[in-house]
């Protein structure tokens, strides 16, 4: 009795209190920082697939950045591409323990920019030297709502890599359409039960994306202002659908490829695992330096059609500046630093990314025959996800995934995959 | 554990039996489970120690011929790694030394004395108990920033966070548990005591405390491993310093699908299992007793 | 402090009990004062928080202070029973845990009857091991399983496959749904079996020897002597290691976060904890993550108070 009473007098008062109902806490709106000249500068950047030779590029930089500013130190923190999702939720609930200087997606600049954590740097970026010299298409990405949110610092183009020695031995050509690369993936895997067909993992949204768009596919369109998904459509089924086709087992074996991510799957393929894969520009030296080192090859993911090209997801990733900084004129200029022509160059030769500044780019695609397949695959022309903040909660929420891997596991059907995810997309869409 | 055994030998057991013969196949299925239990550790300590080309092979062997301690090298030579260990050891420290003042006290009061809204207090902290602290991260989340605000060594971002949100999730059990303990030292103790003019303050910490070591051992033991263990709020609120993250961080580093480096993995598994090992051997002789203290209320 | 708050100039009261009853109630709250106020502020205010977010459309924008508050009421609650996903989550999270609460209550109390009837050294031994097992901090014992049962250099594989079982040569265990769930629960199991095993091992030393003495005068078996005699006089310690178990088991996060890697293949080993903790911090739905909290913490109090309840009778637990 007396405990039941007890649990009445719990549940009374905490009714109580709700009734009182103030608001749950918020943040206050993000605080202007400062602008010290001395301290320790957070920085966080984006792991890679084998990151060595982008963490030397980047202590390189920020040696001369120390040299240039006394008294300055700067901390590097690696975030996993996949887990940046709490990351950056914490940062923007606690402006005052964000990091200084962050690099970003350029598929969540719509949805960190509702935040309001991130500095406005249209003004920094015209008073820079070197700002003019950014390609206009790129700095677009960067902008939202009329502002620019980050110095963009490289933009990622995927193509198709394979073995050359593996395609030599089974006598097969480079794939010249989405077809062909599936039959060719299904020979390769027959030929070599150890290696996986092509490492295309289930959580590798932007090598699934050139699939829905080779097909004349959308993930979603907009009327008015307004999102809503369109995976359902004939054409995106059918690009999704060919795209879980390659997670079976006379492919890449769902048990082993169903969770992996676009790091992970190239690296895979880095590993000799893997007889092709769709990996970026900025994979390209992490490639090279695996097992598979002069044994592949890159070519433009073909299209559905003989000769086509299948249009690429026009990724890229920016440097912010929080605008809780106390260091904002440090942030930018370590920003602007490791974005600038030289570093950028260094960049380029640390990974193979290619540069946002119209000089570098040109003075490397002509002298660097490797660079020639993304830049193709750029010129063929490229798409991007919907430039909305629902699309950064579809993309943490793992919605394309989790169809993707349902269809791969036979866990549910296409349609009914499919129409959950169109209900996850439009309630993010709102 | 030699105590233990030693001490219940003598006591129960004993000749009794000697002439069972179900108790040698009974001794028998003991060390086999034993082994069992013990294996995934055995099979820790030893990837550990394993040359490189001995861990990633499709034929592991259960011993190695080549000790090495590559592993381990690998693992200390990750920048911070020794740092992240003294943090998880402050940390875990911290919240054993206070959750055993606190919940003793707390513990005293409940049993000791006689108040309206004892038995209010004993559910709630039942109920305490229940509450899925991951759902909490959200709201502590905010509070850790508020406080930060006043006291900053205890905000985000501090080891003092992690301390304060692992002593307020220790408390409750740790109450519960020496609840029962300090129930079990007879009121005419106290009585004597207070005969002798002992105050009641003195009464507590002199006699009480004492008396009661088994449960502060029981009760210490499960506050370390849950501040040591802590993966998620570590990982929630240290958001920028990386110098002051914990040990389960460090050893992310080497699991990454498709690479995951194993041997630095295990090594650092173990290095991270021994202080708990440790910390268990020194209270081992109290622990049982402890236990069975926490029932008899 | 907060003595001197109280009224002090009491009049005596008249009985010696009340007496009693008052001085107590102030050197209590002295006492709780400590702990009091590190709960209050640490646990009663941030559950309060909990469910008041539940009420609202609380994202990333709201939470950072960008976009106004929204209140929705029970919309949160309603959004989530009827998902779909919800239900499948909560159903499979009170299967495994009540396959981890079984399963360590029955090998923790097996081994603690076991322990009690061996000589000292395989008790050694098996206490030895079992506190090993205890120690052993859940990350890195998640790693562990995980590498004993890796796809590729697993020892497991390996062993069942050298034995016959060809099929398993290149098995992942993380992949099926049962594969996956029998796996955490076998880890959750191996390190929280250890705490039932002395729990109850101290509840067995404590009975008296002559009752066990003329148990076995009377002529009972060593099975019936524990049936009848020893589980009935451990049983206040056998509902603390159920509920402690029930607590533990029905709130594991980290051996699913990370032996899972986040959930399994489309979530399909997502269990309520994890999936709150997603919609929250990943899915940024900070209000339905509250929500999946609450409805939790009611349902292991609703659990734990049946199981009181119906053993209330025979332990005097408060």
């Amino acid at each position: 009795m007396r405990v039941r009473r007890t649990f009445t007098a719990i549940s009374v008062s905490a009714a109580l209190a709700l009734l009182a109902g103030c608001a749950p806490t918020q943040s206050a709106p993000a605080a202007s920082g400062g602008d010290d000249q001395t301290g320790t500068l957070r920085v966080w950047l984006f792991d890679e697939a084998s990151r060595a030779p982008k963490e030397a590029a980047v202590k390189e930089a920020i040696t001369e950045f120390k040299a240039a500013h006394a008294g300055v130190d700067v901390d590097v923190q690696w975030v996993p591409v996949e887990g940046r999702a709490d990351k950056f939720s914490g940062a923007f609930n606690d402006p005052a323990n964000a990091p200084d200087v962050a690099e970003f997606g350029n598929t969540d600049v719509a949805s960190y920019a509702q935040t309001g954590a991130l500095s406005d740097l249209t003004g920094d970026i015209s008073s820079w030297s070197e700002g003019k010299d950014l390609l206009p298409s790129v700095l677009d990405t960067a902008k939202s709502g009329g502002k620019t949110y980050g110095l963009p610092w490289y933009t990622g183009i995927r193509a198709l890599y394979y073995r050359t020695d593996v395609f030599t031995e089974l006598g097969l050509k480079p794939p010249a359409t989405l077809a062909e690369l599936t039959d060719d993936a299904r020979k390769i895997h027959a030929a070599k039960p150890d290696l996986y067909g092509i490492s295309t993992g289930g959580k590798y949204t932007y090598a699934l994306l050139p699939f829905v768009w080779a097909n004349g596919g959308d993930v979603a369109k907009q009327d008015g202002g307004k999102w809503t998904s369109t995976v359902e459509s004939a054409q995106a089924k059918a690009g999704i659908t060919a795209y879980a086709n390659l997670l079976k087992d006379d492919i890449c074996p769902p048990a082993a490829c169903a969770n992996l991510t676009g790091t992970q799957s190239v690296t895979a393929f880095a590993g000799g695992k893997a007889g092709m894969t769709i990996g970026g520009d900025f994979n390209r030296k992490a490639v090279e330096q695996g097992a598979v080192k002069g044994k592949y090859a890159v070519v433009p993911l073909p299209g559905t059609t003989p000769g086509s090209v299948a249009p690429a997801f026009a990724g890229g990733n920016l440097l912010g500046v929080f605008g809780a900084s106390k260091r904002h004129g440090l942030a930018v200029q370590f920003a602007e630093l490791l974005a600038g022509a030289k570093y950028q160059e260094k960049m380029y030769n640390a990974m193979g990314n290619l540069p946002t500044l119209e000089s570098v780019q040109k003075k490397l695609a002509a002298s660097d025959p490797t660079l020639k397949p993304f830049v193709d695959t750029l010129a063929a022309g490229t798409k991007f996800v919907p430039s909305t903040p629902g699309w950064s909660k579809i993309d943490s929420q793992n919605v394309l995934p989790t169809a993707v891997q349902q269809i791969a596991t036979g866990g549910k059907d296409v349609d009914g995959a499919l129409a959950d995810a169109t209900a996850a997309m439009n309630k993010n869409f709102g | 554990m030699a105590v233990i055994s030693a001490r219940s030998t003598a006591k129960s057991t004993g000749r009794r039996r000697v002439r069972r013969p179900g108790r040698l196949v009974a001794e028998i299925i003991t060390v086999v489970v034993a082994g069992i239990v013990a294996f995934p550790l055995y099979w820790m300590v030893l990837s550990a120690f394993k040359p490189a080309g001995e861990i990633q092979t499709a034929n592991p062997k259960p011993w190695t011929l080549a000790p090495s301690l590559d592993s381990f090298q690998r693992v200390l030579t990750v920048s911070g790694f020794g740092r992240f260990f003294v943090n998880s050891l402050v940390v875990a420290l911290a919240v054993v030394v206070l959750s055993l003042l606190l919940s003793f006290l707390s513990a005293v009061a409940l049993t000791r004395f006689r108040f309206r809204g004892r038995t209010v207090l004993l559910v709630m902290i039942l109920v305490a108990q229940m509450v899925p602290v991951e759902a909490l991260t959200i709201p502590l989340f905010f509070l850790m920033r508020q406080i930060g605000a006043v006291a900053p060594a205890f905000g985000l971002n501090e080891l003092g966070s992690l301390v304060l949100v692992h002593l307020a999730f220790s408390l409750p059990f740790a109450i519960w548990m020496l609840r029962g303990f300090v129930a079990a030292v007879p009121v005419e103790l106290e009585e004597a005591a207070k005969l002798d003019g002992a105050s009641r303050m003195r009464f507590t910490w002199q006699i009480l405390f004492p008396l009661v070591a088994p449960g502060l051992v029981a009760v210490s033991v499960l506050a370390f491993i849950h501040a040591w263990n802590d993966f998620l709020f570590a990982k929630t609120f240290i958001i920028s310093k990386t110098e002051n993250q914990t040990l389960p961080q460090a050893i992310l580093v080497f699991f990454k699908p498709e690479e995951t480096d194993w041997g630095a993995v295990m090594a650092s598994s173990t290095l991270m299992t021994i202080p708990v090992l440790v910390f268990f051997v020194l209270v081992q002789r109290r622990l049982v007793s402890g236990m069975s203290g926490a029932v008899k209320g | 402090m907060v003595t001197q708050q109280l009224p002090v100039a009491v009049p005596a009261p008249p009985a010696p009990r009340r007496a009693r009853r008052r001085r107590d109630g102030r050197a209590a709250l002295l006492y709780l004062l400590p702990a009091g106020i590190l709960l209050a502020a640490l646990l009663v205010y941030p559950i309060y928080q909990l469910v008041l977010i539940s009420f609202y459309d609380y994202g990333q924008p709201q939470a950072a202070g960008a976009a106004p508050l929204v209140f929705l009421g029970f919309d949160n609650y309603a959004a989530l029973l009827q998902d779909v996903q919800f239900w499948t989550v909560l159903a499979k999270t009170v299967g495994f845990a009540a396959a981890c609460v079984v399963g360590s209550l029955v090998v923790g109390t097996a081994l603690a009857v076991l322990a009690s009837r061996v000589r000292a050294v395989p008790r050694t031994l098996l206490f030895l091991a079992a506190l090993g097992a205890w120690s052993t901090p859940a990350i890195a014992g998640s790693y562990v399983w995980l590498f004993l049962f890796d796809t590729d250099f697993g020892l497991v594989n390996e062993v069942l496959s050298g034995i016959g079982f060809t099929g398993m040569a290149h098995h992942s265990w993380t992949f099926g749904t049962f594969g996956a769930f029998g796996l955490v629960a076998a880890e959750v199991i191996w390190c929280s079996f250890p705490f039932v095993l002395v729990t109850m091992y101290a509840g067995i030393k404590a009975i008296p020897a002559e009752v066990l003495e003329a148990a076995s005068l009377d002529g009972a078996s060593m099975w019936r002597s524990t049936w009848a005699v020893v589980l009935p006089m451990v049983r206040p310690l056998l509902m603390i290691a159920t509920i402690q178990s029930i607590i533990w088991d029905f709130k594991v996060f980290t051996q699913i976060y990370v032996m899972t890697n986040g959930g399994g293949v489309a979530g399909r080993n997502l269990v309520l904890n994890v999936y709150a903790y997603q919609q929250a911090f990943a899915g940024q739905e900070y209000g339905l993550g509250s929500a999946i909290g609450v409805v939790m913490t009611l349902l292991l109090l609703s659990i734990t108070g049946l199981y009181v309840r119906s053993q209330r009778r025979s332990t005097a637990w408060l």
